[in-house]
């Protein structure tokens, strides 16, 4: 327990003198945290992502082509058998280091700026969330509702609410990755560790295994199936019906479509 | 020709040679692998072979045998050995015997990698060994953690030995600021090896203790943590990547400055900023490999900040080698072709870790085809064509004769078309979310055209490969003589007899007071 | 190197030094690492031995071999080199500890279930003949400098001594925690304390080993100051090391 406390004290100092250093350009950058409407983490992040992207092919263009206008210049010729550099002058020398020091140092921070604003949204999950259990394991993704409606492979959800993932793993590594959601977090055995994502309309998403954890894991696959709030409701009360019935005297298999049936084993974390 | 005096050979030259010619037969072996990984790829579905376990072991042995056995040893073995003592008027290195026992001893790593191919339960652990996978699969760990313990020592003696070379041997008037920025960028190498190689031996000695010896470093029910050994391997393994990045660079730097004829650009913001900065960074950020792995979320953002700033000394040394072409006079030759093409694609690969760096990006796509392209960009083409470029730049002086020059064009324009078509849409399909390390990829069909035409990208830069691979043996078998200096160079190594004979110079050399190795004089 | 360049000069065919024990103690590396293989992934005991038996006897031939080309042609560059090669060392040691600070600062619990009481006066003991071995192994270096060939020769043969008696003490401790049932494999705080104190008594074995390899040189009264200093260089880290390990797996 000390340990945790003393940790716990770290991390905050930690982040502490990070936000420090990033303050000023996130002023910049950042809107007020407080903002009323859910975020969606991955339009966002399709906006930085194009920027940067731009950004780099910029600078790589510029460099790029002074390269290619040098090397036309310079190219050996009568003349021109020996290079003609002249040396720098001390001045000068300092100059080409600051200079670009200071030029470089300025990209990287606007860049780490914003990727600080986005962090936060992957980071802080909303409030109005609903909280799922996520069990990984060779090979299948073992969801556990709040109300114990327990799925495999397939996730089902709202639009419109946040999803956030509790996950660990009974055995090796796993990555819950969602493409289209532009999430993915490894999940361990020992630890519990989070994402969460805003379904924002119906249809379906897949699921895939991101983190080496063994033969399979190329087929490690499932899907998230974002139903219209009030389908979900009604699946919902399908799901809770047969869990009764299944906590009742003998137990079934509480199984989605086309899916084997859970493993009951999904373990309390 | 005596083989024993090769075989049991002392002198840095040969093992600097037999360096070169196991770190070849390495890539060629690895290279293997990744063509038959490629042929698999080709189709959803088995294609070629029906066991995935059968993939992740070409797998496993390509990543491992690529970095481990081919880059870390060609340019910390082959070149350092070959050009340092040459490059700082030595007749020798400080400790010859060590030279030959760090070079056996990478024969030997290479070799306990390749008898994967023999044993039953080959290693399936990937070149990163992460438990719990590694202690609890039916695949042999300990052969992984054996050849990284066997390649890191040898690494760690080889750079015992460089560092006291350079320390103690310099020929007389030959000051740190005369130094070639080769050996400066392998110096840093050196030190990075002995920080950091001990690390990750440690980390992979664990996993076997684990796995065999009943210990419980990665066992949370006994009270160990997963994630500890991902950080002590990455606090090798980002180093590592400067490892092979800073002595390709340098070789870069050599061969711009020779065949341009031009004063390398700004020499001190090179040393001092480029090498400088990337050896004072290398160790603070390691997490951006683990920006999905559960980190705490205040060293995933530090990190971030470290990482982006690895970009300001990278960019120096970018000054640094494209101002040295500024005013030069630039003969196009086939080591020329590869320097120039390591400026264009490093550019590529660099900046596409800019995207990476960024911890709410990586979310998306880390652990996909995007980090496989924008690693390939940075090693497989970058560090091989500074590799194949540095081979022919030496070519002369190793052999004393010329290479090819119209098959080495060749042999290059072919590997330049090939890499960009399979690596750039490696980047394409990781964004769209092709996760990496798959054997199948039966739910992405929509990637199953990509997939085809990364194949036979890398069949067309396999045959540009094997015809410059051909050139050398060739070359060196019948080639033209070249003479002893072909590119008028004042660098030290050229002053001597092609090839050297034992002990380099018939008397120690001196250096005058004006004398640079990058001082270019006309006539 | 015992060969000069000017030696070379003249021959067509001139002579280049070779050295077979390189090679032959890379082979014996390899056996050892095909041995481990063998007994613990295949489980198969005979072909292991069989794989040893033919890796030891190569390894200490080629050191054998080595050592008796190579002695007395030193360039004195040892003592530098033994620098590099101490970062190398320490930097095992420093991942052992980052990673039990960090598994320790990161859990719940700790010690974990299963702990027993370690003794308290024994490693104070042990401490205090490390630190001794290393003082008189620094008047043994002074003794020699002065020329002192016979007084220098007691206070080598001293530390040598005093190494031993602290390996013997590490091994009556761990036979003493074995027998209680705190084995390597009891949680994670025993394999910690048995790693690190195994890494590091397997130093103080490496340490003795040099002492020992330079015995036949002492005797005769032959040893050169360099191999002393490098010797000597090498005693003082295992020792400050030591300092490290009894306050962290001790005392905290
Ligand atoms: C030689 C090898 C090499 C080199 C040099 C680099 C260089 C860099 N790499 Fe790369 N990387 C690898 C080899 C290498 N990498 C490997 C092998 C992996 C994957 C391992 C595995 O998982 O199996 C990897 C993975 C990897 C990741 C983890 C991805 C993931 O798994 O999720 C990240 C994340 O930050 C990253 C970032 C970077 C950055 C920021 C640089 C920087 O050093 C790049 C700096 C260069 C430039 C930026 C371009 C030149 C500079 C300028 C033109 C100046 C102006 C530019 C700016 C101001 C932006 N790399
Ligand atoms: C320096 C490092 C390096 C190099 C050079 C390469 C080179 C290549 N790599 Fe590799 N690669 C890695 C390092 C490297 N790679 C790493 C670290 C991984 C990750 C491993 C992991 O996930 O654990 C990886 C993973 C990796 C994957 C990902 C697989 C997956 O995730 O499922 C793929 C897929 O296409 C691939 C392809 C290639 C190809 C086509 C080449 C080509 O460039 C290869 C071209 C070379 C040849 C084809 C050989 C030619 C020579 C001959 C044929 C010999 C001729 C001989 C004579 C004439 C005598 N590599
Ligand atoms: Cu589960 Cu990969
Ligand atoms: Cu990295």
């Amino acid at each position: 327990m000390k340990g945790k406390r003393m940790h716990e004290t770290i991390r905050r100092a930690a982040a502490g003198l990070t936000a420090l250093i990033l303050t000023v350009p996130a002023w910049a950058a950042g809107g007020d945290k407080a903002a009323p409407a859910t975020p969606d983490p991955a339009r966002d992040w399709d906006h930085l992502w194009n920027e940067v992207i731009l950004d780099i092919t910029i600078i790589g263009i510029l460099f790029a082509i002074v390269t290619a206008w040098f090397i036309w210049q310079a190219r050996r010729r009568p003349g021109n058998e020996v290079g003609a550099s002249v040396p720098l002058s001390p001045a000068s020398a300092v100059g080409w280091v600051v200079i670009p020091i200071f030029v470089f140092l300025s990209i990287d921070l606007y860049t780490a700026a914003n990727g600080w604003v986005l962090w936060n949204t992957f980071r802080d999950v909303p409030a109005n969330r609903m909280e799922v259990k996520l069990e990984a394991g060779m090979y299948s993704w073992d969801y556990t509702y709040p109300n114990g409606v327990r799925t495999q492979n397939e996730l089902v959800v709202p639009a419109g609410t946040p999803v956030v993932l509790r996950m660990t793993s009974r055995d090796t590594l796993h990555s819950h990755y969602i493409p289209d959601f532009r999430v993915k977090e490894d999940s361990m055995p020992g630890r519990i560790t989070y994402l969460w994502f805003n379904p924002t309309k119906p249809g379906e998403h897949i699921v895939t295994c991101a983190e080496y954890c063994g033969v399979m894991h190329g087929y490690m696959a499932g899907r998230i199936i974002v139903k219209a709030p009030d389908e979900y409701a009604a699946w919902m009360k399908g799901e809770e019906i047969r869990l009764a019935a299944a906590n009742a005297p003998e137990p079934a298999p509480a199984a989605t479509k086309p899916t084997k049936p859970a493993k009951s084993a999904a373990k309390k974390t | 020709m005596n083989l024993k005096e090769w075989i049991f050979t002392t002198d840095h030259k040969r093992v600097g040679v037999l360096y070169l010619i196991g770190s070849i037969a390495a890539f060629a072996v690895a290279g293997i692998m990744a063509l038959l990984m490629r042929a698999e790829l080709s189709t959803i579905g088995p294609t070629i072979t029906a066991n995935p376990t059968q993939y992740n072991v070409w797998l496993y042995t390509h990543g491992a045998v690529m970095i481990l056995g081919f880059q870390i040893p060609a340019l910390t073995g082959f070149f350092a050995n070959f050009c340092i003592p040459l490059m700082i008027g030595a007749k020798d290195v400080a400790f010859p015997r060590v030279n030959a026992l760090s070079v056996w001893l990478f024969y030997v790593g290479v070799i306990l990698a390749l008898l994967t191919f023999f044993i039953p339960d080959p290693p399936d652990v990937m070149w990163t060994g992460y438990p719990p996978y590694s202690t609890i699969t039916t695949g042999n760990t300990a052969m992984y953690s054996f050849t990284v313990l066997i390649l890191g020592f040898a690494s760690i003696i080889g750079g015992v030995n460089f560092l006291t070379t350079v320390a103690y041997m310099r020929a007389p008037g030959l000051t740190l600021n005369k130094l070639n920025i080769f050996v400066w960028c392998t110096l840093a190498a050196f030190v990075l090896q002995l920080i950091f190689v001990p690390v990750l031996g440690t980390a992979v000695s664990l996993i076997s203790m684990d796995k065999y010896l009943g210990t419980n470093f990665f066992d949370p029910t006994k009270g160990g943590d997963v994630l500890t050994y991902q950080n002590l391997f990455w606090f090798y393994s980002h180093p590592a990547v400067y490892v092979i990045f800073l002595p390709f660079i340098g070789v870069v730097y050599e061969i711009i400055a020779a065949h341009a004829k031009n004063m390398v650009f700004n020499y001190k913001m090179v040393v001092y900023g480029g090498v400088g900065g990337i050896v004072l960074l290398a160790g603070e950020v390691w997490v951006h490999h683990l920006y999905v792995s559960g980190m705490a979320d205040w060293l995933r953002i530090g990190q971030m900040v470290t990482t982006l700033m690895i970009s300001i000394p990278v960019g120096l040394m970018m000054i640094g080698l494209i101002g040295t072409l500024y005013k030069g006079s630039i003969a196009f030759t086939t080591p020329m072709l590869y320097a120039l093409g390591v400026v264009f694609l490093f550019l590529i690969g660099g900046l596409t870790g800019i995207p990476l760096a960024v911890p709410s990006l990586t979310i998306g796509v880390s652990d996909t085809y995007y980090v496989v392209g924008h690693f390939h960009y940075v090693m497989a083409v970058a560090g091989t064509f500074a590799i194949f470029g540095g081979v022919y730049h030496w070519f002369p002086k190793m052999t004393g004769r010329m290479y090819n020059e119209f098959w080495g064009k060749l042999g290059f324009w072919i590997t330049f078309v090939g890499v960009n078509i399979v690596f750039w849409i490696m980047m394409d399909v990781g964004v769209k979310g092709m996760p990496r390390r798959y054997y199948d990829y039966a739910h992405f069909p929509q990637f199953e055209g990509a997939h085809q035409w990364m194949t036979v990208g890398a069949a067309i830069l396999a045959v540009g490969f094997t015809i410059a691979i051909l050139n050398w043996i060739l070359g060196a078998i019948n080639g033209k003589p070249s003479g002893d200096n072909p590119w008028g160079s004042p660098s030290l190594e050229w002053s001597t007899v092609s090839p050297p004979p034992h002990g380099n110079w018939p008397s120690p050399p001196s250096v005058a007071e004006d004398w640079h190795p990058y001082g270019f004089k006309k006539g | 190197m015992a060969h000069d360049a000017h030696h070379a000069e003249g021959h067509a065919h001139a002579h280049w030094d070779t050295s077979i024990y390189p090679f032959i103690i890379s082979f014996g590396i390899l056996a050892l690492a095909v041995a481990f293989s063998f007994k613990f992934v295949y489980h198969n005991g005979f072909a292991a031995i069989l794989s040893l038996g033919i890796g030891v006897p190569l390894i200490i031939a080629g050191i054998a071999g080595w050592t008796s080309e190579a002695m007395g042609k030193g360039e004195g560059l040892s003592y530098g080199a033994m620098g590099w090669f101490i970062l190398a060392e320490a930097m095992i040691f420093v991942s052992f500890f980052v990673s039990y600070w960090y598994t320790k600062l990161h859990v719940d619990v700790w010690p974990p279930a299963g702990n027993i009481e370690l003794p308290r006066i024994m490693p104070l003991v042990m401490t205090f003949i490390l630190v001794a071995s290393s003082l008189t192994i620094h008047y043994a270096e002074h003794l020699l400098h002065l020329g002192n060939k016979g007084a220098f020769r007691t206070w080598y043969l001293l530390t040598i001594v005093l190494g031993a008696c602290f390996l013997g003490m590490s091994v009556y401790e761990w036979s003493h925690l074995i027998h209680e049932g705190f084995t390597i494999g009891t949680n994670a705080f025993s394999t910690v304390f048995f790693s690190v104190t195994g890494l590091h008594g397997s130093h103080v074995v490496v340490g003795l080993a040099i002492f020992l390899a330079g015995l036949p040189s002492v005797l005769r009264g032959d040893i050169d100051e360099g191999f002393m200093r490098t010797a000597g260089l090498y005693w003082h880290f295992v020792d400050i090391i030591w300092f490290f390990v009894v306050s962290q797996v001790y005392y905290w």
